[in-house]
Formats: C-alpha cells, sequence, structure tokens
C-alpha cells in the first residue's frame, strides 16, 4: 500500500531523533509537552506501580495518553512496545506480564535505547528487551505478540497505513492493540502538514 | 485507518487534555488536539 505522505519520513525520523534525543539527556529540559511523574499522575498510571520505579526510568517519560487504561494486562502475555522511548511503558507491561509474559521495546533512538536498557539492568527486570527498529519495520516475528502497545509515537510517523500494517503482521490472531495517541478535532491547513517542524511541536 | 488496516472491535476511549498548563497548550487548542486510548483486535 503507498500512500502520498506530507512529509519526506526520513527528515521526519531525523527531526523526531533530535528531539528526544533531548529528552532522554535532558529529561528536566523545557519541552511543549510534559514529562515525568507529573505526566504519569496527570494520565492515572497506577501510582503504586509507578512510585517503586526510580527516577531513571520515568523521568524521560512523554506519552500522550495511557494505553493501560482501556484493558489490563495479563499475566504471561507478550507485549510488544512500538516507541518504547526510555522504557516506561515498557517497564509497565512488564510488570503486568511477570516473569511468565515478555515485553520487547522498539525504538530508532540510540539515547533512548541506552536509557531503557540501563534502566531495565537496573531494576533487575529479565522479561524486556529492547530493540533498534522503525515502527513500519517492526524486528519482531510475525504472530509473535499477543498485544501491541505505543504511547504518543503513531502520530510522528509519516506513513501510519505501513505502521498499522507492522502492527497487523506481529500481532497473533486475535490479539489485542491498545494504544493511545493524539487526534485533532479542527483541520490542520495543507501548508502546516508539510512543516515538519510543526509536527514534532 | 485502523479498520482499513484490518482490526475489529475498535473502540476510543474519552478525550485526555494531555497538553493542558503544559508549553504547547496554545497550539494545542488552536487545532482541538487531544489524546485518547485506541482499543482493536487483530480478527481470529
Amino acid at each position: 500500500m503507498t500512500e502520498n505522505l506530507s512529509v519526506d519520513p526520513e527528515a521526519l525520523r531525523a527531526d523526531v531523533r533530535d528531539k528526544y534525543r533531548d529528552v532522554a539527556t535532558n529529561p528536566h529540559g523545557t519541552f511543549h509537552f510534559h514529562t515525568g511523574r507529573t505526566l504519569t499522575a496527570l494520565l492515572g498510571y497506577d501510582p503504586v506501580v509507578i512510585e517503586a520505579f526510580p527516577d531513571r526510568a520515568v523521568e524521560s517519560f512523554a506519552g500522550v495518553g495511557n494505553p493501560f487504561s482501556s484493558r489490563d494486562l495479563q499475566s504471561g502475555e507478550h507485549v510488544v512496545d512500538i516507541g518504547s522511548g526510555a522504557g516506561f511503558d515498557s517497564f509497565v507491561a512488564a510488570t503486568a506480564v511477570g516473569d511468565s509474559g515478555r515485553v520487547v521495546g522498539i525504538d530508532m533512538t540510540p539515547e533512548m535505547l541506552a536509557k531503557s536498557r540501563a534502566s531495565a539492568l537496573a531494576m533487575e527486570m529479565s522479561n524486556v528487551e529492547f530493540r533498534d527498529g522503525l515502527a513500519e519495520a517492526v524486528p519482531v516475528d510475525d504472530g509473535w505478540a499477543d498485544v501491541v502497545i505505543s504511547n504518543g509515537v503513531i502520530n510522528l510517523c509519516a506513513d501510519k497505513r505501513a505502521v498499522f500494517a507492522e502492527i497487523h503482521r506481529v500481532l497473533r490472531p486475535g490479539g489485542t492493540l491498545q494504544f493511545a495517541d493524539i487526534a485533532n478535532g479542527r483541520p490542520v491547513p495543507p501548508e502546516a502538514l508539510r512543516d515538519i517542524d510543526l509536527w514534532t511541536g | 485507518m485502523l479498520k482499513e488496516s484490518g482490526f475489529e472491535n475498535i473502540t476510543i476511549g474519552p478525550a485526555v487534555d494531555t497538553f493542558g498548563g503544559a508549553i504547547g497548550e496554545q497550539s494545542a487548542r488552536a487545532f482541538d488536539v487531544f489524546a485518547y486510548a485506541f482499543l482493536a483486535t487483530k480478527p481470529t
């Protein structure tokens, strides 16, 4: 399926990497969105779960919603987190699925991957791993996932049909997609859609 | 787009004012931007 894209996907990825590199390495900087523990409280994450996480696992969280609000993960489930960032949602998922479950986080920003892997080690979470990859080319076998989660990432992808096709591929039949993302209630002018800076704020 | 991509049982949760009180609030208000939780399944 070929989509008429309004922006160059690679140029958009470069801009997104720049933005989220900053969120990873300077989490208490100034951003156009909320971050960290303030954001987890705003979005209704379970405080009992979050309080057990060290700051490094929460401070670079920059999601837009709560992908766990629509359905609780079950023990033993295999979960893929598309655009896992510094790992926060993957850690929430890993806590929910337990030792018999498995979580694979996918991200394209090296600094986010490094931070998420270091946090997993620090928390001794052995049921979660982080892989370098794109939402449009997820490095996970066909049908491996019981659940795919994502949080504020798909809106940053130029080719959303390609992303949903990949999610469909990695899910098993009967598997669940539960994600949070933004949507606008008023149309965005075509010239704004072509302005990459506006995509990332 | 979810339906076109082969998903079913699609539900959308309530709007969340994710940019409220943040620096990006004014831009979000200009285009009525809110966050939503989406749920869908891959057919068996």
